[in-house]
């Protein structure tokens, strides 16, 4: 059988190797020089990698669809500050040239892109841009020129862009019936939370991923708090018009018989009140945070 | 001290990957093999011989038993040294020339650059390769692969030599040249043990032979002690044999069969007494002419014919699991 | 241990009549006529550009290497049956491991090195034709020394490579094994994302066992400094030197492997 000493050493060996290993874990890693990312993309042209592609076109765009989504997925979970997504939008230009129907491609690659930093690149301008192509190849597709529309309201608060675009795509052959009061509601309400809470709605109703649909559930409850809160500064407005002191705690509000129990916002948290000001805010722990800016509301 | 020695020696192959089952390939080989013997392993294919020269080349383990050669367990690097080994069709290094493979070959076994020139150089007259030895090896036929392999288990003028099969692939001028060859090692005082399906070159060689059948050793000791290869009669071909004279032989009891091979020649069946001297004589004075006489004995294909059926008579249950690949 | 020697040397002489060293004048023509391309292109990234081009060839030839002819150079004695001759020869099974190992590994440093003359060579050029004005934008010299570092840790790699073909090969056809072995290469460079993986998937089940991976997988990122040295970055000695202990002592580990499955094989 086998020898003794040959397993002592194999097993000394495996040991050294486990142990070697743990100790380059704990090496400081090797840095690269600030905004270098050390992403590669060997071919930048669509145009060349479509005749290289020969007859593989759609199984190649399926190959850089996967390599986006880990480019987006690998860059968002790195513990980086310098963290960037310097190959998103040339890896889903590639992806639909590649493949021009390639319809999850510029669905989501929009919503990649339109993120703000850190979670994404913040750039709406190339979001808007993907899904121009996308409906430049299929200009019948009601949804690009919806989620167009969509970036707009929500990423460049350009209601009147956005209220031109949902009213493209109500014209469109398949349109959903909302689409229309959609566009006047946007064009003549602006970003108000009625809008808003439309929008989110909607895209809850039609979300064919789970993150999306979660996306849309935690927009829908913030809407939710900020009616809340809106809710709260008017109790608090007649408590001051009754008392001519703003209230020091929600107990007060109670005991006026305003309130009847301390408000929980919709992530489960008690809201805050300011007892110099009488405002009303998240809990500082509350998952709601940050809302949307009250002046421009979403 | 015996040059090869094997005590129970078994080697069991499994075949079949999903329900393995066993197949013997080796059955309680016992041999001794005395220094200076030139020795044969004979059977029939796939009877274990290669498999017991791997065993013996520790090409293989055993499953039980044991092996010695030149009084040391198989595989040990000193009595390597000492030994020669011929594959059963060798294959070499296509990318080398004769020259260099003889020449890596030696450098193994540790001799300075001169004298591994000298050793190939010499060695590759001796099995008669000429010019060709600068060529590569992918260049070779069959039987120049064959010469080179003998070649090659010379290299370092071997105690012993292991050649299996070593006729095989070869002309009839090659297997007499191997021949040769054979019986100026056994005058040099070397060991040769070697196997082969061929009766014929066992009985020009050989002092003693082992014969195995179905990995069993049938028979082993002297040929010409052997019973079953004694002279049974005589084959006599004669032309000009009048049919009378055919008559008159057959009715005195002194031809036992006959063939006509047209041309008045014929094909006679003598038995062992009276001589064949005598009868030819009878014969000639009738005015037949001798055209050639043979022994008549059995070949070993009879042998084995005879002694795979006693065998499956005798023992039902020859192999573990009948069915299994062969190797050979 | 002479006969170890004498293995590794016909490993070579195999690799040479087997025209494995053709290589060297692909890489050569791929890297001169990419700097000639590239020079005409672009000015100042020129020379990143080049200097990428070659330590990722340098490496990508190391590995095609390693892997075609490691994975096949066992099998094919046992599959030709070359190997009876030989290994009734006064040595030890252990021995003719080491010797096929050595002999791939020679091959090996002989090519990588033919290819670093080459590659400094192109650079130096470069770099003498270069104006002064581009020269400023380098962040390191073309002929940085630094850059042997990088090398030395391919040859580092293309070594343990090269264990793992061996090993493969002790056992497996080639085909499982160019597979296999590459498989191996490719999970090793991933390795921080199995220590990251406990951080990202809910089962802690899945997470120890990547962690347990993550140890026991050969850690091929470990190997490549190439971003670094070529943006001029510094690469401690340390980190080379723990490197390269590591990789000794996995390819040890391999070989040591290889060679206790083969000394058990019988050669039917």
């Amino acid at each position: 059988m086998i020898p003794r000493r040959t397993i002592l050493t194999l097993v000394a060996l495996c040991a050294a190797v486990v142990g070697l290993q743990a100790v380059q874990e704990t090496r400081r890693p090797l840095g690269l020089p600030p905004g270098v990312t050390g992403n590669v993309l060997y071919v930048r042209s669509p145009e060349f990698m479509k005749r290289a592609a020969l007859s593989y076109n759609a199984l190649l765009a399926d190959a850089y669809w996967v390599r986006t989504i880990q480019h987006y997925g690998g860059t968002k979970l790195a513990n980086d500050a310098h963290k960037q997504y310097d190959l998103l939008y040339p890896l889903l230009d590639l992806t639909t040239t590649l493949d021009l129907y390639f319809d999850i491609a510029y669905g989501f690659g929009a919503v990649f892109l339109a993120e703000q930093y850190p979670s994404g690149p913040g750039r709406p301008d190339q979001a808007i841009a993907l899904l121009q192509k996308g409906l430049h190849a299929q200009p019948g597709k009601w949804r690009f020129a919806e989620d167009i529309g969509f970036v707009y309201y929500w990423w460049e608060r350009d209601y009147t862009k956005a209220a031109e675009w949902f009213n493209r795509a109500s014209e469109m052959p398949g349109a959903p019936n909302w689409m229309k009061p959609m566009a006047a509601v946007t064009l003549a309400q602006g970003g108000n939370r009625a809008s808003s809470r439309m929008l989110w709605t909607q895209v809850l109703n039609a979300a064919d991923a789970d993150w999306l649909r979660e996306q849309a559930k935690f927009r829908l409850a913030q809407l939710d708090a900020m009616d809340q809160i809106a809710a709260l500064d008017s109790v608090i407005e007649a408590y001051r018009g009754r008392t001519g002191s703003a209230p020091q705690a929600w107990a007060d509000l109670v005991r006026a018989g305003l309130l009847r129990g301390a408000p929980i916002d919709p992530a489960g948290r008690l809201y805050r009140i300011d007892p110099s000001s009488g405002k009303v805010t998240l809990a500082p722990d509350s998952p709601l945070n940050p809302l949307p800016d009250p002046e421009r509301p979403a | 001290m015996d040059a090869i020695r094997t005590e129970a020696l078994t080697k069991h192959y499994t075949s079949g990957f999903w329900r393995p089952r066993p197949y013997l390939a080796l059955d309680a080989l016992t041999l001794q093999v005395g220094q200076g013997e030139v020795f044969g392993f004979l059977g029939p294919n796939g009877a274990g011989k290669t498999t017991t020269l791997k065993l013996l080349m520790q090409l293989i383990y055993p499953t039980s038993g044991r092996a010695e050669i030149l009084g040391k367990p198989v595989g040990d690097v000193g009595v390597k040294q000492r030994i020669g080994y011929l594959p059963e069709q060798p294959y070499f290094y296509d990318y080398l020339t004769a020259e260099e493979l003889l020449e890596y070959f030696a450098a193994i076994f540790g001799y300075a650059p001169a004298e591994r020139r000298a050793r190939a150089s010499k060695l590759l007259d001796e099995v008669g390769i000429g010019a060709e030895r600068r060529l590569q090896l992918r260049k070779f036929s069959k039987g120049m692969l064959q010469r080179v392999g003998v070649a090659q288990a010379l290299i370092n003028d071997p105690e012993i030599v292991f050649l299996d099969e070593p006729m095989s692939g070869l002309d009839p001028l090659g297997r007499r040249e191997i021949r040769h060859l054979i019986l100026r090692l056994r005058d040099r005082g070397c060991t040769v043990f070697f196997s082969s399906h061929v009766l014929g070159d066992a009985e020009a060689l050989c002092s003693r032979v082992a014969i195995l059948v179905n990995g069993h050793l049938a028979t082993a000791g002297r040929l010409s002690e052997m019973l079953a290869f004694q002279v049974r009669g005589w084959e006599l071909v004669v032309s000009g044999l009048t049919e009378a004279a055919l008559q008159k032989a057959r009715a005195l009891g002194h031809v036992t069969g006959a063939a006509p091979l047209g041309e008045s020649r014929y094909a006679l069946e003598l038995p062992l007494t009276p001589p064949p001297e005598r009868i030819l004589a009878e014969l000639m004075a009738q005015g037949a002419r001798l055209v050639s006489l043979n022994p008549l004995r059995d070949t070993l294909e009879d042998f084995f014919v005879r002694h795979v059926s006693g065998d499956a008579r005798a023992r039902p249950s020859t192999s573990l699991g009948a069915g299994g690949p062969e190797p050979s | 241990m002479k006969v170890v020697r004498h293995i590794a040397v016909n490993v070579f002489k195999e690799s040479v009549r087997d025209k494995v060293l053709y290589n060297l004048v692909v890489f050569a023509v791929l890297l001169i006529s990419t700097s000639y391309l590239l020079g005409q292109l672009t000015a100042g990234q020129d020379m990143k550009i080049i200097k990428d081009l070659g330590l990722a060839s340098i490496s990508i030839f190391g590995l095609l290497i390693a892997v075609f002819i490691g994975i096949g150079l066992v099998w094919k004695e046992v599959e030709k049956r070359s190997i009876y001759a030989l290994l009734s020869k006064p040595m030890g099974r252990g021995e003719f491991i080491l010797g096929k190992y050595c002999g791939l590994v020679l091959t090996l440093l002989i090519n990588v090195g033919i290819m670093t003359i080459a590659y400094y060579a192109v650079l130096a050029y470069l770099g003498w034709t270069a104006d002064p004005a581009t020269r400023t934008s380098w962040p390191a010299s073309p002929t940085d020394p630094a850059m042997l570092e990088a090398i030395a840790l391919i040859i580092v790699e293309l070594m343990l490579v090269t264990a793992i073909a061996l090993f493969f090969s002790t056992f497996s056809s080639p085909f499982l094994s160019a597979m296999l072995t590459p498989g191996l290469w490719d999970i090793g460079h991933f390795n921080d994302d199995l220590r990251n993986l406990g951080a990202v998937t809910g089962s802690p089940a899945a997470a120890s066992v990547a962690r347990g991976l993550y140890y026991v997988l050969p850690n091929f990122s470990a190997f490549d400094v190439k971003a670094q040295v070529v943006h001029g970055q510094a690469v401690p000695l340390s980190y080379v030197g723990l490197t390269s202990l590591y990789g000794l002592t996995y390819l040890a580990l391999v070989v040591l492997g290889a060679a206790t499955i083969f000394a058990r094989r019988d050669f039917k």
